[in-house]
């Protein structure tokens, strides 16, 4: 006997099968990805019966064909990975829909346990299902649940494992019909003379996903069969040819009505239904939700909330974190003597992964409100109300939501581009989140426009973020019609019932995004901020300072002493002094040396070698560039209200250069921290492409800015 | 052959023409109204992903929702799907006559 087993769930989307997953493993989960691909594996372990049963969750489906990159990597998992029992989530009120994936499972001959999900619901509107009877016509155990209510979990261990145990294979085949049939004969002939050595999947299987013309099969034959699959492609190409002349209609049609006539042909017998209900209360609000005219403004109200509800709520412990933060960074001040370790703990450490923790709250309510969105199922109505607008920019529905977000943080933003399935979708809406202005650039905008634009501040601050709209607008057209172009699928999407989502759901899909996020970024971005803090502190500057200022303040604090100059002028001079020291170190440090020797680049935008340092700065996050200014021009303890430093930097630059710069703050790509997420999610070649475009842009912008306007001054 | 893919109510004829209004496009479905597929020329795999959502040939459904310039809204076995303009285009459907 057996005790460790493998099993793998299976469904369409919205059959409620994560629901059977959270009810089947509880809180002994695991996120991680499928390899090579963003696809999500979730697996859970549940003991039962003595048998340790390792569960797989794959992705939501509607089929085993090659569509997307979760029918594939879902179909790799059943091949190769030979599970002991593959679990089938099934609605059970949308029978014959989801038994279609249930026919390929049988094609694919695995060992099945049928999970009709959802039962009550299907009762209620009167779906009558002779379980025993559509059990023995689908040549599979049948078990009912009610995943919202965790019932029937305990049945579907014991189904399991009765089916391990099961010796007796019973094989249902599905008939495809005189003609396919006909012509899988014909072809199974060929590959016996041809002798074909056995692979992996069953001949017949393999011949209907060849006429199905299901590419990663072609892939597959094409490397292990070499010469020989010439031969058989044609003679398939004959075969297509053959059938589509006769039936009028191409074989991967005529095979899918085959397996929905096999499933018809079982629930003929075993199923009856009365008019159902539930539809119509959805198609109810859904008259109101997707209405014409008031579709957009709810969607957009509802949008203004959950914006809301991410950073006014979010703030509050955001707010905790950082004075935790700071209250570590005190204790470690005033208990070790000043120096490099203490910096490298402060400055470095404690600055760079607070940086990341303190976005944990953002992070966890925004994945809050997406489980609730898209587990009501409003999420698809989002799509579908947006789809007008967006697709016009060659963009999808869903990607409204991310680009929102981005106006409060960069980083869930990225995350929450997830929600997108198709590769192309996701990323191009990655790729133009950049523009949407996010929190942490306002403090710039504020500093800057206050500066040089006093009268008509809010005005300016507008313009830039008006600006970034259009510039994503721009860039979403012309990456769609470049680098991503074709790479959109066509727009087909379900719009599940509306439910009412399960806390239990909500807060396990919340918990494990966050977790995710902390992880990950966290780990990365304690070694750059490291070396971000190396760059900014070394070469030290030692004893070379321009000016004798230990001098200066040995003096201050003699006069101080001696009762000359008051307490209040005492600490002025002293701050002024250590300012200026400060402003010295940072030029004389690698980043600043850096920022020299790029100047004559940034000249060409009217950027001196102190806004360069600062944009560098703004690497590691882009609030850092007001500091950075503050501590360049010697004014210590600068934010974006800081009066002192709002008059010197109207004194030394022009308001065009200062606006420029804004320019180029709203451009450039956001932080580190959000460019490990974006690695994360997108890879590294997307993260350098990322970085580089975008830095393209808002230097080409800037130039022509900042030359064109020169004309005009 | 036997058709089995066909949720039809009553037997129907296939040497006689099929019964129903013109043949158009998806994108000109008039909301409210009941229609049957006629065909999908999406390309394989397209095609693969849409039978295994239900639009299969003859199968009949009802357009619950279609706007200009935006996507439509048919419910189909029972599944309210939003289709895009583009796909819609692929799609020729026949209007069903009252038979009800």
């Amino acid at each position: 006997m057996k005790s460790k087993i493998t099993i793998a769930l299976a469904g369409n989307p919205n059959s409620g099968k994560t629901t059977v997953f959270n009810n089947l493993t509880g809180l002994r989960q695991h996120v991680g990805n499928y390899p090579g691909v963003t696809v999500e594996k979730k697996t859970g372990v549940v003991e039962y019966k003595g048998y340790r049963i390792n569960v797989v969750d794959l992705p939501g489906i509607y089929s085993l064909t090659a569509y997307s990159m979760e029918e594939i990597v879902a179909r790799n998992f059943i091949i190769d990975e030979k599970p002991d029992v593959v679990v089938d989530i099934i609605d059970s009120s949308n029978l014959e829909r989801n038994l279609y994936l249930a026919t390929q499972l049988i094609e694919l001959d695995s060992p099945l346990v049928l999970v009709l999900n959802m039962a009550d619901i299907a009762k209620k509107s009167g779906k009558k299902i002779d379980i025993d009877l559509l059990s023995e016509l689908l040549g599979a155990p049948i078990v009912e649940t009610v995943g919202c209510k965790g019932l029937g979990s305990k049945e579907v261990l014991g189904s399991v494992i009765e089916e391990v145990n099961s010796k007796k294979k019973k094989k249902i085949e599905i008939k495809y019909g005189e003609e396919v049939e006909n012509e899988i004969n014909r072809i199974t002939a060929i590959f016996k003379r041809e002798k074909i050595p056995p692979l992996k999947f069953d001949t017949k299987w393999i011949i209907v996903k060849l006429l199905e013309q299901d590419n990663e099969i072609i892939n597959v034959l094409k490397e292990t069969l070499g010469s020989k699959y010439q031969k058989i492609e044609k003679e398939i190409t004959g075969s297509i040819n053959h059938i589509t002349s006769i039936l009028r209609n191409t074989p991967e049609v005529i095979i899918a009505e085959a397996r929905y006539g096999f499933i018809n042909g079982a629930l003929m017998e075993s199923y009856r239904e009365v008019d159902t209900g539930r539809l119509d209360i959805s198609e109810k609000v859904d008259r109101i939700l997707t209405n014409r005219v008031l579709g957009i403004p709810i969607f957009a109200l509802i949008m203004w909330l959950m914006f809301q509800f991410v950073f006014t709520v979010g703030k509050y412990p955001m707010n905790w974190i950082d004075i935790g933060f700071g209250k570590l960074s005190e204790i470690i001040t005033s208990n070790m003597a000043e120096g490099l370790i203490s910096s490298l703990l402060v400055d470095g450490i404690i600055g760079g992964v607070g940086g990341v923790i303190v976005f944990t709250p953002n992070i966890m309510l925004l994945f809050l409100s997406i489980a609730v969105l898209e587990d009501s199922g409003y999420m698809a109505r989002a799509a579908f109300v947006m789809d007008r607008i967006m697709h016009k920019i060659g963009l999808h529905g869903k990607s409204f939501i991310p680009l929102v977000i981005g106006f409060g943080c960069t980083v869930p933003a990225y995350m929450g581009s997830r929600i997108l399935e198709n590769k192309g979708d996701r990323l191009l809406t990655m790729h133009i989140n950049t523009f949407m202005s996010c929190g942490a650039r306002l403090p710039v905008y504020i500093l800057f426009a206050g500066a040089f634009f006093p009268a008509i501040a809010g005005n300016v601050i507008f313009s830039i973020y008006i600006i970034g709209v259009i510039m994503a607008v721009v860039m979403a057209k012309v990456l769609r019609s470049t680098r991503f172009k074709g790479m959109s699928d066509p727009f087909v999407m379900e719009l599940p019932p509306y439910r009412v989502p399960t806390l239990k759901g909500v807060l396990i899909h919340t918990w494990e995004r966050t977790w995710m996020y902390v992880k990950k970024a966290g780990t990365v971005i304690l070694a750059i901020s490291i070396l971000m803090w190396i760059a900014f502190t070394f070469p030290m500057i030692g004893n070379n300072y321009s000016t004798d200022y230990h001098g200066q303040i040995d003096e201050i604090e003699q006069s101080y002493q001696s009762g000359t100059i008051t307490q209040q002028y005492y600490k002025e001079q002293i701050a002024a002094v250590e300012g200026k020291m400060a402003g010295e170190r940072l030029a004389y440090s690698a980043a600043g040396r850096i920022g020299r020797f790029a100047e004559p680049v940034f000249k060409l935008l009217g950027f001196d070698w102190k806004m360069t340092v600062a944009a560098i700065s703004g690497i590691a996050a882009k609030e850092v560039i007001v500091s950075t200014m503050g501590t360049l021009y010697s004014i210590e303890e600068a934010d974006g209200q800081s009066e002192p430093l709002k008059t010197v930097l109207n004194k030394n630059y022009h308001p065009l250069v200062g606006y420029n710069f804004m320019l180029f703050t709203l451009l450039y790509f956001p932080c580190l921290t959000a460019m490990v997420v974006f690695r994360k999610e997108a890879g590294t070649k997307e993260m350098f492409f990322q970085m580089g475009y975008t830095l393209f842009l808002a230097w080409m912008v800037s130039f022509l800015v900042f030359q064109i306007g020169r004309l005009f001054i | 052959m036997r058709r089995w893919g066909l949720r039809h109510k009553g037997r129907i004829n296939w040497k006689a023409p099929m019964p129903g209004g013109e043949v158009i496009r998806l994108i000109d479905a008039v909301p409210g109204k009941k229609y049957r597929i006629e065909s999908i020329n999406g390309g394989c795999r397209l095609n693969s992903h849409l039978c295994a959502m239900g639009f299969i040939p003859y199968e009949i459904f009802y357009v619950s929702r279609a706007s200009r310039g935006g996507p439509l809204c048919i419910i189909v076995k029972g599944t309210k799907f939003a289709i895009g303009r583009g796909m819609a285009g692929k799609i020729l459907i026949r209007e069903l006559e009252n038979e009800e």
